[in-house]
């Protein structure tokens, strides 16, 4: 990582991160990243096998505490908060496989985001219900979760973290095994939110579904940035074609 | 404090310090490979003892003859147990929580299998070896003017402790020399990894399950020969010397057991000659809660904290 | 799949409800006479001691996910500090029971860092612990602990009165677990047991979830411990941290099926029942059975009765908890 790739955040940066670095044991998974996400933007993290791209998104949201390098979200510094504590100053996630809670209901899915509102119940679960109908789960509400195929799974998540409603939502391979009639409900869904000043980070193998959506796309390699841009630079950038296809 | 009895500590610190380094090997070839404290450890231990003492009752068989035999019988036993109980346990919604109840439930039931067989009483193995005990040396005027101490040790403890360094030694080859032992160790390291590289993760988890069965009946022998009297009741307490011992000497590392065990030995000896009884019984406890809290990973190993 | 209107929801929670506080109305009229119409005592106390034994351990463990192997350290320091206050002490049953819950509680405030511990640590601390309580309580001084003969205070207690006692904990511990299904609390403990890391991820505070559980899931087995020794007049320290009392709690609760609130008290009802009836008569055969049927239950029925019932039929969740 050199200095040119380091991003001068503007202030106003609903995210950004400064020299990040996870080691596990000798492997550095994580080496000197940084980059910053603009409120309402999507940015694409892409990179092959073991690049360090699941590892970045733990990172940002707490299961991994960061051996180096400091992550700020809204200007605060995060870094050494734990995931509960990161989920409220505001970023949701979801899991590569997902991780639904399967012996509660979907409604209970959805209200454990909110068990520190200070609304009602009844209204929670109103709230809760409109959001499954968003992803066409609302006739199993009061099904568990381990009843749900593993791409209503997914959907079931999106609506947890919509439930949720952090500002910043950290997708980690949401169309991974989803079939192409819920894939599309799932970008829809997340233009809609991205209209609702939503800010996404979306890490995905699947590089038609990335250029699609993200305003900007960073490129991991063996746990370092070795490209940045929109999305025309990324798809001409000769360091990004040797890695995916080179070797 | 008499000079004799400070030398008694430090052999019962050696010759009880070997027989919980066995107890911590065991434990932690299954802790390692297999993710799984084995609660039943103690009783099993218990197991092997009562097995000697049955051959030694029943047909006069010398301890030291019904060791091998106790070996395999506990091997074999092993791996049938775990083909009987683990691969049902992998469907579970819970495989971790679900196997120590298992294993709990498997310490019940050998408790009162042993209760019934042998009664409640404690047992005593009345085998003999000639000389009793072995003179070491004598300690001029220890007991103050013109009365000697000798420092003294039961042949039995010499023999058990030869068996348990030639067992130690033999365990170290096997994990460091042999093709086997090196896929044993491979798998407390990356359980993932090791069925990649087409190792049929099944039967090595059933040759790990066997192989501590084997070692907790040949441990029971041997502390039938240290303390020739078997108590039905006592998994208890062994099984909490085993947790000591693996704690101290890293969770899933069969080697660093081995220096616990006797760190341990030597600790649990000088306490109970220093210390009231009350305090001494808890000294054990205080260093299992201490190392987990302070230093998780053991005076050994590496982190194994979830 | 079933698919269910927010209304019938509404209308089968309502039902739900009903059914189970009479039940419970029930169960108090009918154990509160029998004192007085000089039933079985002993077979109803140990009725009420175990559904109120399982119903604590299925906080900690059905709600959260966390199975305290020493779990009988909570009920035997109840049941010591009970005795001592009342046979050394001199104090009234109705202070020492209280005082009995609150140590309960203070050693599980003391050992709750071990919460952040998790799988095989945690059962290795929590198992240790309850073996050294029994030796501790054992061999410290006579005039404090009684020593390994255990202390007596029949002549300072009543029987009938420790019954009661057994009978509005019992009331409270069922209190406290159908709220807790009900309550956000009981939801993010639900939530914690089926992956923390993702609840946590969800903004739910996970260690502090997990010990209000670990305390409430103490309190009530200490109370039990306490109001045991009131009924029963003697304790030791054999009986006092058997680890079958451990074994007793996980089986009833599992048996019936942890996570519900129904399920340990069904299962213990079976249980207990099964146990006065015949394995009375082979004590050494009992605790073979007690191994047995935790290693058939892991194997087979996980879920245990309730919650088997309630996975093989959606259609039940609406009726029973």
């Amino acid at each position: 990582m050199t200095a040119s790739h380091a991003v001068a955040a503007p202030a106003d940066a609903i995210l950004r991160i400064e020299g990040l670095v996870k080691r596990f044991g000798g492997l550095v998974a994580v080496d000197n990243v940084s980059f910053g996400l603009e409120r309402g933007d999507i940015l694409g993290i892409i990179g092959i096998n073991g690049a360090g791209k699941t590892t970045v998104m733990n990172c940002i949201n707490g299961i991994y505490h960061a051996d180096g390098g400091q992550i700020f979200c809204n200007g605060r510094n995060i870094t050494k908060l734990s995931p509960h504590a990161i989920a409220k100053a505001g970023i949701g996630r979801t899991f590569q496989v997902p991780r639904i809670f399967h012996r509660m209901t979907l409604i209970d899915n959805l209200l454990v985001t909110s068990l520190d509102s200070s609304e009602s119940d009844a209204v929670l679960i109103e709230r809760a219900e409109h959001f499954l109908e968003r992803v066409n789960l609302a006739e199993l509400r009061y099904n568990h979760g381990e009843e749900l195929s593993g791409g209503q799974q997914k959907l079931l998540e999106l609506a947890r973290v919509m439930m949720f409603d952090p500002a910043l939502i950290l997708l980690d391979e949401p169309f991974a095994g989803v079939n192409p009639s819920l894939c599309r409900l799932f970008i829809e869904r997340i233009q809609d939110l991205q209209r609702d000043g939503k800010s996404f980070a979306l890490v995905s193998h699947d590089l038609t579904s990335i250029y699609k959506l993200s305003n900007n796309i960073i490129v991991l390699n063996q746990g370092q940035v070795i490209a940045e841009g929109g999305v025309e630079d990324i798809k001409n950038d000769p360091a990004v074609i040797e890695a995916y296809l080179g070797q | 404090m008499s000079e004799v009895l400070v030398w008694n500590a430090m052999i019962g610190g050696i010759v009880f310090g070997m027989v919980y380094a066995l107890i911590g090997c065991s434990l932690n070839v299954l802790a390692g490979v297999l993710r799984v404290i084995n609660f039943a450890h103690g009783e099993f231990i218990i197991a092997g003892s009562f097995f000697a003492y049955a051959l030694f009752t029943g047909l006069g068989l010398h301890p030291l003859l019904s060791l091998p035999i106790c070996a395999v019988a506990f091997f074999v036993a092993g791996r049938g147990l775990y083909y009987l109980l683990v691969p049902r346990l992998a469907r579970s919604d819970e495989p971790e929580t679900s196997s120590f109840l298992l294993m709990f439930g498997v310490s019940l039931m050998l408790i009162a299998a042993m209760t019934w067989i042998f009664e409640a009483d404690i047992r005593p193995l009345n085998f003999t070896f000639d000389p009793i005990n072995v003179t070491l040396f004598t300690i001029e005027n220890a007991y103050g003017e013109g009365r000697h101490g000798r420092v003294l040790i039961p042949t039995a403890r010499i023999v058990a402790l030869v068996i348990n360094l030639f067992i130690i030694v033999g365990l170290t080859w096997y994990f460091y020399r042999t093709l086997p032992g090196k896929a044993l160790r491979a798998a407390t390291m990356n359980r993932e990894a090791i069925q990649i590289v087409g190792i049929n993760i099944h039967r090595l988890s059933s040759m790990a399950f066997g192989l501590a069965t084997s070692l907790a009946g040949i441990t029971g022998v041997l502390l039938a020969l240290v303390i020739p009297s078997i108590d039905p009741n006592g998994g208890a307490d062994i099984a909490l010397i085993g947790f000591v011992v693996i704690v101290l000497g890293g969770l899933g590392h069969p080697v660093g057991a081995l220096f616990a065990g006797i760190i341990f030995g030597f600790v649990e000896q000088f306490s109970n000659l220093m210390l009231p009884q009350a305090a001494a019984q808890m000294v054990g406890f205080i260093i299992l809660v201490a190392v987990i809290f302070l230093k998780p990973s053991g005076l050994f190993g590496r982190s194994v904290l979830r | 799949m079933s698919s269910l209107t927010s209304m019938d929801e509404a209308k089968a929670s309502r039902i739900r409800h009903t059914l189970w506080f009479g039940l419970i109305g029930v169960v108090v009229l009918w154990f509160g006479s029998i004192p007085i119409l000089d039933g079985n005592q002993s077979l109803y106390f140990s009725l009420m001691l175990w559904v109120t034994m399982a119903t604590s351990f299925n906080i900690i463990a059905g709600f959260t996910g966390y199975m305290p192997f020493g779990f009988v350290a909570f009920y035997g320091m109840g049941t010591y500090t009970a005795a001592i206050l009342v046979s050394i002490v001199k104090v009234s049953p109705y202070i020492a029971i209280p005082a009995s819950g609150l140590a309960g509680v203070l050693i599980a405030l003391l050992f709750a860092p071990t919460l952040r511990l998790g799988g095989i640590y945690f059962a290795i601390v929590s198992l240790s612990l309850a073996v050294i309580l029994q030796r501790i309580m054992g061999l410290a001084p006579e005039d404090i602990t009684g020593g390994s003969g255990g202390l007596n205070l029949g002549q300072h207690t009543v029987r009938e009165q420790g019954f009661y006692a057994m009978l509005i904990v019992l009331v409270a511990a069922l209190a406290t677990v159908t709220w807790l299904t009900r309550s956000r609390l009981g939801k993010a403990l639900r939530a914690i047991r089926d992956d923390a890391q993702a609840a946590d991820a969800m903004g739910i505070n996970v260690q502090r979830s997990r010990l209000y559980a670990w305390l409430l899931s103490a309190l009530f087995a200490s109370l039990c411990g306490g109001i045991q020794a009131w009924f029963t007049g003697a304790l030791d320290p054999v009986t006092a941290f058997d680890v079958l009392i451990t074994a007793k709690t996980v089986i009833y609760a599992m048996a019936g099926g942890l996570g519900t609130v129904t399920g340990p008290v069904i299962g213990t009802v079976i249980l207990v029942w099964v146990d006065e009836l015949i394995w009375r008569q082979f004590p050494v055969l009992n605790s073979f059975l007690l191994g047995l049927i935790i290693a058939l239950l892991i194997l087979f029925m996980p879920r245990g009765i309730i919650g088997t019932l309630m996975q093989k039929y959606p259609r039940c969740r609406r009726l029973i908890m």
